[in-house]
């Protein structure tokens, strides 16, 4: 069956051929890497069942199969340097669950952030950077996850580029054969927040506090939605498949209330370029469209995340707001964040929220979190580090690495 | 560039064609740019459009009119409003990607060593520098209060007894304060390699010679490791 739709703003119940109106055809870009792969043109780092895939559908309900083992961290350069506790409460429950992974050094960035702020490289570039770090995971057997969203949205469209045009393909082998490497595409690319929801009821399993009069509030990150929309989690029963399910599907699943608001497609206003150099406009996008609605709208105690960089600019943005008279507030942090609050993780030491500017103490509080004890244990561990101390991991390299 | 009296530069059409040509001969370019109906869908969700004169129904448009003279007019500051969110190829009701094209300008800007680009980008360099030298992009010893004065006073959190704080983070990748990450210097040099390749170090040499120099000195002590 084929059908004519506008856009694609969300109609998770196509199960079909989509042919636009303005007469292109989109293509499930899987089934065209498999024949790629028939030919022998690429290796496709396959979803195997050793990686025990949950399925999910996609925005025009193509299967999309998460893996929730076995899996190669690819970090976010936003993350780490302001929001550690987004892969550390990762990694806390992918050790509750005894999933196996790694987490190491030889990964680069995807650079992407760096392309979209400054135009400073090119798909050859992009691409040749995604398929090292792909490589990399194929060569340990492992499959990747991707933690940034900007990172998951250029490399779904590095993937869709190369398995559209050969000349990419060329350029990129040959650059992969000067550096030891060969073509290889995954068969999906999969963002960390795939993996928190396809796990939402597993981790549901683990809630220690009752959430129910927790109003959260969701930002999607853009490069997860927009960015080659169809390649993305949507499911009937969230919002009736008219929104990406990801983010809401986790909170709704701890019990949370999940509140709209009216800017909820709006982007956070980081920009790339602008929250760096020209952050008057990234904030006042950040209160003036994000947190006042969800604050006056919504009443959210909690606004909740699925990136680095909309964490950034969401929390950091705040306290300015103050000098032109906005008053409203609200604690932003990863979906994976709040996950772990709910089910006991330590404030400080694996959900790290001192990192954060907004104030999350009261919505601790209205949980029911003892953050101040969590705080002094913090404070004497890092007494003992300073002494020479050692840190409890919650992962070792492996051997020899 | 020829100036005129008034210190304005003078830009031969043929330029102007070029850069016209340039964008079009761009393999992404078919697929970003299709037929527009000029109905502001787009526009509507465009977060710069509300602050800035910028539009990514004008961006469509003028690459529609195929008019050298039209697109050259978005080559300078216009180009970089741009929040690169894609709102608007998600909504737009022909898949048109404004935003894609918006990339495909930028490239051209900065490859040409536009003065636009060069002015734009210069306070980036700090990123720019860490990105293409160390494989990453932003590191916690960045974020310190003299910097980013208008995130409040609690960012001073981030830059007293730092090392210490990191060193509590219980990955043992993220145990550094200079980058997000440890990245090996092995990814290093595969990327130095992807970037000579791909011409990624020649486009910051065009649009930043000094930070190209620094660059490559870290490259240099790096491979030679
Ligand atoms: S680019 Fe698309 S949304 Fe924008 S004016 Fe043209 S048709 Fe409308
Ligand atoms: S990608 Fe650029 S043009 Fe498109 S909506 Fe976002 S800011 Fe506007």
């Amino acid at each position: 069956m084929a059908i004519e739709i506008g856009n694609r703003l969300g109609l998770a119940n196509v199960k079909s051929d989509y042919i636009h109106a303005a007469g292109r055809k989109l293509e499930d870009i899987h089934d065209e890497l498999l024949e790629l792969e028939a030919k022998g043109e690429v290796k496709v780092i396959h979803v195997k069942d050793e990686n025990k895939p949950i399925e999910a559908e996609t925005l025009f309900g193509w299967k999309k199969k998460i893996p929730t083992n076995k899996l190669w961290h690819h970090k976010s350069c936003g993350q780490c340097g302001n929001i550690p506790g987004y892969p550390v409460s990762l990694l806390w429950f992918m050790n509750k669950f005894g999933i196996e992974y790694i987490d190491e050094r030889n990964q680069t960035s995807c650079t992407a952030w760096n392309y979209h702020g400054s135009g400073t490289s090119n798909p050859v570039g992009l691409a040749a950077v995604a398929v090292r770090n792909w490589h990399r995971a194929y060569e340990l057997g492992l499959f990747p996850l991707f933690h940034c969203a900007t990172t998951f949205g250029d490399y779904k469209e590095m993937r869709n580029l190369l398995v559209e045009h050969k000349e990419l393909r060329d350029e990129v082998r040959r650059i992969m054969h000067k550096i030891g490497r060969e073509l290889v595409i995954p068969e999906y690319i999969v963002h960390y927040s795939e993996w928190v929801h396809v796990m939402r009821f597993e981790i549901a399993k683990l809630k220690k506090y009752d959430l129910s009069n927790v109003i959260a509030t969701i930002h999607p990150a853009c490069h997860t939605y927009k960015m080659i929309p169809e390649d993305c989690i949507y499911d009937k029963e969230i919002y009736a498949g008219k929104r990406t399910a990801v983010s809401t599907g986790i909170a709704l699943a701890l019990g949370a209330q999940v509140a709209d608001y009216s800017t909820w497609y709006d982007c956070c206003g980081f920009g790339f370029r602008h929250i760096l150099t020209e952050r008057e406009a990234s904030r006042s996008f950040v209160m003036d469209r994000k947190i006042r609605p969800m604050v006056r709208e919504a009443q959210s105690d909690v606004c909740i995340t699925q990136d680095t960089g909309c964490t950034t600019t969401l929390d950091k943005n705040q306290w300015i707001g103050k000098a032109m008279g906005y008053t409203e507030q609200v604690p932003v942090m990863a979906d994976v964040m709040f996950a772990a609050l709910a089910c006991g993780a330590d404030v400080y030491k694996i959900v790290q929220l001192q990192w954060h500017t907004t104030d999350w103490r009261p919505l601790c509080e209205k949980i029911g979190i003892d953050w101040k004890k969590s705080e002094d244990e913090y404070d004497a561990y890092l007494e003992e580090l300073k002494a020479g101390g050692k840190t409890v991991n919650l992962y070792e390299y492996p051997a020899g690495k | 560039m020829e100036y005129d009296e008034n210190g304005v530069s003078i830009v031969p059409f043929e330029l102007k064609k070029e850069i016209f040509e340039e964008a079009r001969r761009d393999f992404r370019y078919e697929e970003y740019v299709r037929g527009c109906l000029n109905c502001g869908v787009c526009a509507g969700g465009c977060p710069p459009h509300r602050f800035f004169d910028f539009s990514p129904r004008i961006v469509l448009q003028k690459m529609k009119s195929k008019d050298p003279e039209l697109i050259w007019t978005m080559m300078d500051e216009y180009v970089w409003a741009c929040f690169q969110c894609f709102t608007c190829a998600m909504i737009c009701p022909f898949l048109n990607s404004p935003g894609g094209v918006i990339a495909i300008l930028r490239e051209i800007a900065v490859r040409r060593g536009f003065e636009s680009a060069k002015k734009v980008l210069k306070p980036y360099s700090r990123v720019l520098l860490k990105l293409t030298a160390y494989g990453n992009q932003l590191s916690p010893d960045m974020i310190q209060p003299d910097f980013f004065p208008d995130w409040g006073p609690h960012i001073g959190y981030a830059s007293t007894d730092l090392a210490v704080k990191r060193k509590a983070i219980p990955m043992p990748t993220l145990q550094v304060t200079n980058l997000a990450w440890d990245v090996a210097p092995e990814a290093m040099k595969e990327l130095y390699d992807i970037f000579d390749e791909a011409g990624v170090f020649k486009i910051i040499e065009s649009v930043d010679p000094s930070l190209y120099e620094i660059i490559q000195d870290i490259v240099d002590d790096v491979r030679s490791s």
